[in-house]
């Protein structure tokens, strides 16, 4: 085990609130794909519901207390084809992998390599996403970066 | 520059002036600034000894701003060799270029001296290969360089072996 690095509990909070909308988000957009698309939507909804047990379960073990989930987030903009789904998946996993980047900075050890496995998915998703919307660039230079 | 003007300014006047005096203690001036210096200089060579001195350690990362030119001209290369992929390796060059002046920044690191060259394959697949390759390779320096730095330089480099591997997924 490593030893927890001040920070870390808050920073792994807002990691889970991240997951916990996330995974919302999964739901209006997988019912507007299709074929390989939805089971891509599917694929990311699985992955960021297996992040968000883990930290369920490393935050309920340090004595950390939980943030609640919400019924429902707010969508930033309407969801209503396709076009639309695909770009709030590649929004979802470029705010995610926000959260993780800042998770990376406040772990070390086994958890900091957890927060950089996250990070590095959600960049990756955010890429395939934006290959199957037609968005270019495919990349942008700092994922996990804000503003 | 307009304090170097307004400086300059100054000193040209003072040497138009037919004072004497000023003159001669403007010269004085310059003597006990030499002496200050040459003062100043020598506690620092009889204060320690210069063939026992460790020379700082170099910066960790210093590496990777090599490292992340080298990308940068390689993919520089591929494109102006295969003009077809140029539009696809565009955000790529651009991405290793920012990475590398990020890097150079945090570690203070002097620019290189020489361009780093690289050599493309005539093929564009044979290209795209060596080009995932090294970017492969790149994302594993980047991440260990993450797991062993510091808090205040790990998001940085997190954010760089994100993007690596994110270039890897555009090249597939």
């Amino acid at each position: 085990m490593n030893t927890p690095t001040p920070g870390a509990s808050s920073a792994h909070s807002a990691a889970l609130t991240a997951e916990y909308a996330a995974i919302w988000a999964y739901g209006p957009i997988g019912v507007r794909l299709t074929g390989p698309a939805q089971e891509a939507a599917r694929d990311a909804e699985a992955t960021h519901r297996r992040r968000r047990d883990d930290l369920v379960l490393q935050l309920t073990e340090a004595g950390d207390s939980l943030p609640a989930d919400q019924a429902g987030y707010t969508l930033p903009f309407p969801v209503t084809d396709e076009p639309s789904a695909l770009r709030l998946a590649v929004e979802v996993e470029e705010r995610t992998a926000g959260f993780w980047q800042a998770a990376v900075a406040a772990t070390s050890g086994a958890e900091r390599e957890r927060a950089l496995a996250a990070l590095v998915d959600c960049a990756v998703r955010a890429t395939q996403w934006r290959r199957t919307a037609g968005i270019t660039p495919l990349t942008t230079p700092f994922p996990g970066r804000t503003a | 520059m307009v304090l170097t003007w307004t400086v300059m300014g100054r000193m040209t006047q003072r040497d138009t002036l037919p004072d004497r005096t000023m003159r001669h203690s403007r010269r004085n001036m310059l003597r006990v600034g030499a002496l200050l210096t040459l003062g100043g200089a020598v506690p620092s060579l009889t204060g320690c000894d210069p063939f026992n001195q460790e020379p700082p350690p170099p910066d960790p990362l210093a590496p990777m701003v090599d490292e992340a030119l080298a990308l940068a001209a390689a993919y520089r290369d591929a494109a102006t060799t295969h003009p077809t992929l140029a539009g696809r390796l565009a955000p790529i060059i651009e991405a290793h270029s920012a990475h590398a002046a990020e890097l150079a920044r945090i570690t203070k690191a002097a620019p290189p001296s020489a361009t780093p060259t690289a050599s493309t394959p005539a093929d564009p697949d044979a290209t795209l290969t060596g080009l995932r390759e090294r970017e492969q390779a790149a994302s594993e320096s980047a991440t260990r360089a993450c797991l062993a730095a510091p808090a205040g330089r790990a998001a940085l480099l997190a954010s760089i072996a994100a993007a690596r591997a994110s270039h890897l997924e555009a090249l597939q």
